[in-house]
């Protein structure tokens, strides 16, 4: 039984200082149900999550205690993708009809905190100063750019897109687009990443109804189909965030390994994707995810950011919605955007920010720490 | 396990640095005016492996993918009796020009 997408909700992202993460995360669940013309009392289970606003299955107090499935599901970045990647499951399996895949979240201003014992991690490597993401970015993307010729313009080409993009997206938190001069003048952060070129912590919420796709037509007119969801975590020699040392081997990112299979299982190729979303928690993500998820070669990125190939007129628009960079990243929220942005596209409902030419297949991808990947192949 | 003698020198294979003072738990004797900005990354050693450090340049014209570096004990802070607490950072190992 394949399975289909028929709701889509979300609370704007950004910063709502009137709402919890939990409200953030109803709001988003109300707007996709009625995208789907349905009520709570319809669906049969639930896969949901937030890293720092609470249990997403609390959600019901909000919603309605009508008894149905709800599993909390905690993956970091990859939250959103692994309960997208259950709710798949839990439909293609045939347990079940009709359900709900939910994530939200509400961080604090500034850089996450984390803690070196909840990595496995001793005490000294926070306190000397190492227990910080933005150094990993900053390290992985500067190495990059030495093996594979990637220039300081093609770092600030990606900002700029983000933003313009952002400011073309009426749910997006950056709705401003940079200019070169703004982003190239930019406070640094962690060279050779400075302020413009990172996503920071955010808020928002973001809600899809999926079904059997035998059934979707009575839910919406235009059902997008979930060709397949799926998430990898890193094998040994990955670089990866917090690693006091790295094997002499590097190996592929898990990112590799999750797109490689979604593609062997949804029968398609990098060819065939018409719109994707790639994690952009920074610009140099972006830039190494091309290739990572087999759009380019290593290297390539530097002529396809000069060409405008990923921009929304391009042949391979990428994170038409701003991406992280211009929405923000709500931890449990941020990887169902992106799906939500594709189902977006392939509906045509895009807006200003639509890709041209009636887009046919989308891709998902996103990465975050300890070393996860989650990739959706989306159809309509 | 058995301990591996890893030598003190290596080449960077990568590196950051690390511009405003870290949130908790950074701890060092510094206040935000006194916070001095530090380079940060890994070394790779004759073995291959690579190790992550604290690095004591800390601007980008100090810092070339590829250059010869060797570690070098300093201390991070003093404990409440006194007794200096030492980490290991690593630093070029040729006189920079």
């Amino acid at each position: 039984m394949d399975v289909a997408i028929v709701g889509l909700g979300m609370h704007p992202f950004g910063r709502t200082p009137t709402m919890s993460g939990l409200e953030q995360g109803a709001a988003a669940v109300r707007e996709a149900l009625a995208d789907a013309g349905t009520d709570f009392k319809r669906m049969e289970f639930a896969f949901g999550g937030s890293q720092d606003s609470g249990n997403a299955d609390s959600l019901v107090n909000l919603l309605g205690l009508t008894g149905l499935q709800f599993t909390n599901v905690a993956n970091g970045c990859a939250t959103g993708g692994s309960s997208l990647n259950a709710a798949y499951s839990a439909i293609k399996s045939g347990q079940y009809d009709v359900g709900l895949v939910v994530g939200f979240d509400k961080h604090d201003r500034g850089a996450f905190n984390p803690q070196p014992a909840d990595w496995g991690l001793d005490d000294w490597y926070g306190e000397t100063g190492l227990m910080l993401t933005t150094q990993y970015f900053g390290m992985k993307i500067q190495r990059y750019m030495h093996d594979h010729g990637i220039s300081r313009e093609t770092l600030l080409r990606v900002a700029e897109k983000a933003f313009r993009n952002g400011s073309l997206t009426p749910t997006a938190w950056r709705q401003t687009a940079l200019s070169w001069e703004e982003i190239d003048n930019a406070p640094m952060v962690s060279e050779p990443l400075n302020k413009y070129m990172f996503c920071s912590p955010a808020e928002g919420g973001c809600a899809l109804i999926v079904c059997r796709a035998d059934i979707a037509h009575e839910f919406h007119p235009r059902p997008v189909y979930l060709k397949t969801a799926v998430v990898r975590s890193r094998n040994y020699g990955s670089f990866e965030v917090f690693s006091p040392a790295q094997p002499p081997e590097v190996a592929d990112s898990p990112t590799v390994t999750a797109s490689q299979a979604a593609f062997e299982l949804a029968g398609v190729g990098p060819e065939d994707i018409d719109v994707a979303q790639l994690q952009d928690t920074e610009v140099g993500a972006e830039i190494m995810h091309m290739a990572e998820n087999g759009f380019c070669d290593h290297g390539e990125q530097e002529q396809w950011l000069a060409d405008g190939v990923t921009e929304i007129g391009g042949r391979l628009p990428v994170n038409t919605d701003g991406g992280c960079l211009a929405n923000g990243e709500p931890v449990g929220a941020s990887g169902l955007r992106q799906v939500h942005e594709i189902c977006v596209q392939l509906r045509g409902d895009g807006g200003a920010r639509q890709v041209p030419n009636e887009p046919k297949v989308g891709y998902t991808h996103v990465y975050g720490a300890p070393g996860i990947s989650g990739v959706n192949i989306l159809a309509r | 396990m058995v301990p591996a003698d890893l030598g003190s020198e290596g080449t960077l294979w990568t590196w950051t640095i690390q511009s405003f003072m870290p949130k908790t738990p950074y701890h060092t004797d510094e206040t935000p005016e006194t916070f001095t900005p530090y380079g940060v990354g890994y070394v790779e050693l004759a073995c291959g492996l690579k190790v992550e450090s604290r690095l004591r340049e800390n601007t980008p014209e100090q810092l070339t993918i590829g250059m010869p570096m060797k570690m070098e004990m300093i201390t991070v802070r003093k404990d409440e009796e006194g007794t200096e607490l030492l980490t290991f950072q690593f630093c070029a190992a040729e006189e920079q020009h």
